[in-house]
């Protein structure tokens, strides 16, 4: 009565089957190379890290969508506080700043948080265009960019 | 404890918890995207800029339908021990990847567990209690013998005979 692994085997690789043929053919699959952040009929673009230091000497607006404390302790130079968590209050405050810039670049936490995504939509609906900072802060950090730290921006 | 040898529990237990796994399953395999960012969010088989996007992608894709695919024979009753089985290392990685997360202070505010768009469960330790519940079932059915075993005897407690007449 001893299990049989190749029983075992055999549920994993049907469940592996299975769901590669659905993800092909059921016409609600996501792309296996993909960022499943970026939704269906988002025009969200992203931008690499050095792309986004080129484009703030240029004088691109950085809006910070992380939560608030988070921007309090560290943040990129002169960027906005514009928490996703927070954002209609937080938008309503910037809406006029952000409507003067043509060349807006969110971030947040990098790969596993959404909120730059999630900001960066809710622009678009408001007819703002803003560019996503790929792998978000820590990229930034990590490629040694200047950080600010204090809640001032 | 004998009555947890009989085959009847061993029955209700799968039925249970194939239940528990092939509901678990159907919001994911409806919304593949949606559970794909949930796993995103427990940043542990990524994405990042060592893995990329597929093994997060990957897992997103496969997991609804070995959940289903578990679940159905555990509630058939077909190779149940095996079911069993895969249900529990499913759990135990869920396990790791909830108790990570929390160590690493990331606030997971859906588990993706039975629903993954709108609000679910926040991954929490009282999660990983129910887990941990569901963990001791799926174990049980993998491992533990059906069948009373012929050697115990039949004999109704308190009638055993003392060794008398030994000097």
């Amino acid at each position: 009565m001893a299990i049989r692994w190749s029983r075992v085997a055999s549920i994993l690789a049907a469940g592996l089957v299975l769901g590669l043929a659905w993800n092909a053919w059921s016409g609600r699959g996501l792309a296996l190379a993909g960022n499943a952040f970026v939704r269906e009929g988002d025009a969200i673009e992203e931008v690499s890290v050095e792309d986004a230091r080129a484009r703030m000497d240029k004088g691109a607006l950085f809006l910070d969508a992380r939560p608030r404390d988070f921007y309090d302790m560290s943040h990129v130079p002169g960027a906005l506080p514009l928490p996703e968590d927070d954002f209609d209050r937080a938008f309503a405050a910037l809406e006029d700043r952000l409507r003067s810039h043509f060349d807006i670049v969110v971030y947040c936490s990098g790969y596993g948080c959404e909120a730059s995504h999630i900001v960066a939509r809710k622009l678009a609906a408001k007819r703002i265009r803003a560019t996503v900072l790929h792998e978000g802060f820590p990229a930034w950090t990590d490629a040694g960019y200047p950080v600010k730290e204090g809640p001032q921006p | 404890m004998t009555w947890l040898r009989h085959p009847a529990v061993h029955r209700a237990a799968g039925v249970l918890l194939g239940a528990v796994f092939l509901y678990a399953s159907l919001d994911k395999i409806a919304q593949p995207a949606e559970f794909a960012r949930i796993i995103y969010h427990y940043q542990v088989i990524g994405p990042s800029a060592r893995l990329g996007y597929v093994p997060a992608n990957l897992f997103a894709v496969a997991l609804p339908w070995t959940e289903a695919v578990a679940g159905v024979l555990l509630i058939a009753g077909v190779w149940r021990r095996e079911a069993a089985a895969v249900v529990g290392v499913l759990l135990v990685a869920f396990l790791a990847a909830v108790g990570s997360a929390l160590l690493r202070g990331i606030d997971i505010e859906n588990c993706g567990c039975f629903t993954v768009d709108g609000a679910g469960r926040r991954a929490g330790l009282w999660l990983m209690l129910g887990d941990a519940a569901l963990l001791a079932v799926s174990v049980f059915l993998a491992a533990a013998p059906t069948r009373r075993e012929p050697a115990r005897a039949e004999t109704p407690e308190g009638a055993l005979t003392l060794p008398v007449g030994r000097e």
